[in-house]
């Protein structure tokens, strides 16, 4: 059990470190985004490249930061019914949920779209816009993202595992942040102190 | 048991998602494995290719070259640095101070700043934070009804969700296969006259109740002339200035007939630039034309409203794309937050995580929805949804009745991003074939969700004004007085007339389409197809039947307006407008 509880750190630790270096591609595509507008209205030159760099950019971000954001328990559920169950039994359905609905999905789609970016790759494949970019590297993104989510499937589930052998802490607790909300709150709260007389 | 299969696997699929839903699994494996599993049963039963899955990676590249969705991270980001740049604060204290020693006045601030961070901000959580740790303790200090004071905040912060650039009308433009300026131009007056109702529920309470929300003391309000006088006749000639230069400029420039939408946003920026000048120069000269009140409402009022001019004034202008649009405002706001100093390094890479996991989540129920869609589609479930609506007594009126009504109710265990993948793409293709116009349907079906945010007891805007509204008696620091908490069910009490408006907004909508159907006159927008050559079409998967969109189109269907079957406003249904195809 400890060593499957150190791969599921492992695979944590990369897919933290990979969420959280892609944040910075949003900032990229809003300047690329908000440039491209501004020269296009200026100068009226247009370029296909940009306009596909941008969604390349978006797609690396959702892609790749989705094992990151079901780390971090952001993935958004229907907790109506589910919020009322016992911890444990939300657990379970955790674990039942990542062997049934998770893995298979994100293994298949890994797999399927596999040959799609070999053959763009071999090919050279570049988009039919002219001026347009080569295509592999976003079709690359396809079989990355979703290997790395089953990836973090895998770790959801030693994780889960553990706490229902009592083995490890609660996994819903992991790492538990506070919110942008909460950060927010904080802020505006602090200000005010400030300001009170 | 097979021939009870083949006859009800529609009806058996949507049965078991949202048994599946329910049991709180991520909404985006729940739908992508409730796909895979009816694709298995299937395939085994002959009712679909073999070959289906192996449309799924092309699914998943559909969503991202979709260049729709490129606004969900812009308008997102823009919208998290803007929390966080004190706009809001200062918009709240100033418009507050403004209003305060009118009866009612706070309340009507609160739905003012409201529906202007709406226009920038779009970002229904910080709204309703900052209103209910800033004007929040105010209204209670000075004895304002605290189901009021609570509904008031709460509903003002959902106007985020209606009023232009909402992430709620990019994924419907999205869903429903219209261009998301369309529905800009088309939710612009259904939005103010929201506003107006809300305004308009206030004064009415003030009128039969006026103990529920009193006026401020004189002496609440900080700004004064050093003459200790108020320095509202100076702003009350500022703003007439603004209205004439506004007016003005509306006759030299505009013929009748100009678009709306368009006409609004640049007379109100060449009136508020004029106001801006004037307090700029008055402030470097030291002249002491203005007040300090005229001076200091201009000054807050500018950054949000350049902003709204950054970002709707370009998409409505034609300037833009409204995804550049969201670009832009999203530069703008960092500018904007850099210049207040208020921008850091850790705020930064908060507000691009949050984007990133909002945007991944977002992102993922689509694909998961693509992925339910193949088998459901592939199956006929949209001819079972169909068949189900199609056949409803009453025709057009009775359609969106029965669907109002069913996403009312709905709402109140759906948020609206579950509402707008699942639901939205099933009822569409309905509507249109009976003629109805989808930008007004989607404007109606947004107004609706909105109560998604305000129905007791799970709508979020309640959640989080609970999260900062004082639960334990505590201390007035201005007064020494010890307060009552705000207690739950006053929180929930408050929300159920605003909800109320809500229906009501709903019917006014569907009585008086032309709110909506001015959308088209405007100015033509930028056509994205036409700023580049148009991606390769997305192989159609080998199950998915013929395209029922572009037939519809074609058939002339009666619309509620005369003019719908002119104009360019009918996008071709291209690769990723039907996504449920």
């Amino acid at each position: 059990m400890q060593a499957l509880l150190r791969s599921a750190r492992f695979i944590d630790g990369i897919n933290t470190a990979i969420g959280r270096s892609v944040v910075w591609l949003i900032l990229a595509a809003t300047l690329i985004s908000a440039g491209n507008a501004l020269i296009r209205y200026t100068l009226d030159i247009s370029s296909n490249a940009w306009l596909e760099l941008q969604w390349y950019l978006f797609s690396a971000v959702f892609l790749l930061a989705a094992p990151y954001t079901l780390l971090k328990n952001e993935m958004v559920r229907i907790d109506v019914v589910a919020g009322h169950l016992s911890r444990r039994t939300q657990v379970w359905i955790d674990v039942v949920g990542t062997l049934l609905f998770l893995l298979p999905m994100a293994l298949l789609i890994a797999v399927l779209s596999w040959p799609g970016f070999v053959q763009a790759l071999e090919r050279q494949e570049v988009s039919s816009n002219a001026g347009g970019l080569m295509v592999w590297p976003a079709r690359a993104l396809i079989p990355l993202g979703f290997a790395l989510l089953a990836l973090q499937g895998v770790s959801e589930l030693i994780k889960r595992v553990a706490f229902l052998a009592g083995r490890g802490p609660d996994p819903g607790a992991q790492g538990r942040e506070k919110t942008a909300e909460e950060l927010l709150a904080q802020d505006i709260a602090r200000g005010r102190e400030d300001a009170a007389p | 048991m097979t021939a009870f299969l083949l006859a009800n696997i529609a009806p058996l699929m949507f049965g078991t998602l949202v048994l599946t839903l329910l049991l709180g699994y991520p909404v985006a494996f729940s739908l992508a494995a409730v796909g895979l599993g009816f694709g298995l049963l299937g395939i085994e039963l002959g009712l679909l290719s073999p070959a289906l899955f192996q449309a799924l990676p092309e699914r998943v590249w559909g969503v991202m070259s979709n260049e729709t969705l490129l606004a969900i991270p812009f308008f997102t980001f823009m919208g998290l640095v803007l929390e966080r740049s004190g706009m809001a604060e200062d918009l709240l204290d100033t418009i507050g101070q403004l209003f305060g020693p009118v009866r009612g006045g706070l309340a009507f601030a609160v739905i003012l700043v409201g529906a202007l961070l709406a226009a920038t901000t779009g970002v229904v959580a910080a709204s309703v934070i900052s209103m209910g740790l800033i004007s929040l303790p105010i209204m209670l200090r000075y004895g304002y009804d605290r189901r009021l004071a609570s509904g008031v905040i709460a509903a003002s912060g959902t106007l985020a969700q209606i009023i232009p650039p909402s992430l709620v009308l990019i994924i419907m433009a999205d869903q429903l296969g219209r261009s998301v300026g369309d529905l800009y131009a088309g939710a612009f007056i259904p939005g103010l006259v929201l506003t107006g109702l809300y305004l308009g529920f206030v004064g009415l309470v003030t009128l039969i109740r006026p103990d529920r929300a009193p006026a401020l003391p004189l002496a609440a309000r900080g700004i004064r002339e050093p003459d200790g006088g108020s320095g509202i006749p100076s702003l009350l000639a500022l703003l007439g200035l603004a209205v004439a230069t506004a007016l003005a400029f509306e006759w030299l420039y505009y013929e009748a007939g100009a678009p709306l939408d368009a006409k609004i946003v640049v007379t109100t920026a060449a009136g508020m630039g004029l106001a801006f000048a004037l307090a700029v120069v008055n402030r470097l000269l030291g002249l002491r034309l203005l007040s300090r009140i005229a001076e200091q409402v201009t000054f807050v009022l500018i950054p949000p409203l350049a902003l709204v001019f950054l970002v709707l004034g370009t998409i409505f202008l034609g300037v833009a794309t409204p995804t550049e649009g969201g670009a832009m405002g999203a530069t703008g706001a960092l500018i904007m937050a850099l210049a207040r100093r208020r921008l850091s390094l850790p705020l930064l890479r908060q507000a691009m995580e949050s984007t990133a996991k909002l945007s991944a989540f977002v992102l993922f129920i689509l694909i998961g929805a693509r992925v339910f869609s193949l088998t459901f589609y592939g199956v006929n479930g949209h001819l079972w949804v169909e068949h189900l609506l199609a056949g409803l007594p009453g025709g057009e009126l009775g359609f969106l009745i029965v669907v109002n009504l069913l996403v009312f109710l709905l709402a109140f265990f759906l948020d609206f991003f579950e509402l707008a993948f699942i639901i939205v793409p099933l009822l569409g293709p309905v509507a249109d074939k009976l003629g109805i116009d989808l930008v007004w349907f989607g404007i109606l079906l947004a107004i609706n969700m909105q109560t998604s945010f305000m129905h007791p007891p799970f709508g979020f805007a309640l959640f989080y004004l609970r999260s900062v509204a004082p639960a334990r008696a505590y201390l007035d620091k201005l007064t020494g007085r010890t307060m009552e908490p705000v207690t739950t069910g006053q929180i929930y009490w408050g929300a159920i007339p605003f909800v109320g408006i809500q229906v009501l907004m709903v019917a006014l909508v569907i009585a008086f389409p032309q709110m909506v159907m001015v959308y088209q006159g405007t100015a033509p927008t930028v056509d994205p197809s036409q700023v580049e050559i148009s991606l390769p079409p997305v192989q159609a998967p080998a199950a998915a039947p013929a395209d029922d969109l572009g037939a519809a189109f074609g058939a002339g269907a009666p619309s509620a307006d005369p003019k719908a079957g002119e104009g360019s406003k009918d996008q071709p249904p291209g690769d990723l407008t039907d996504l449920f195809k």
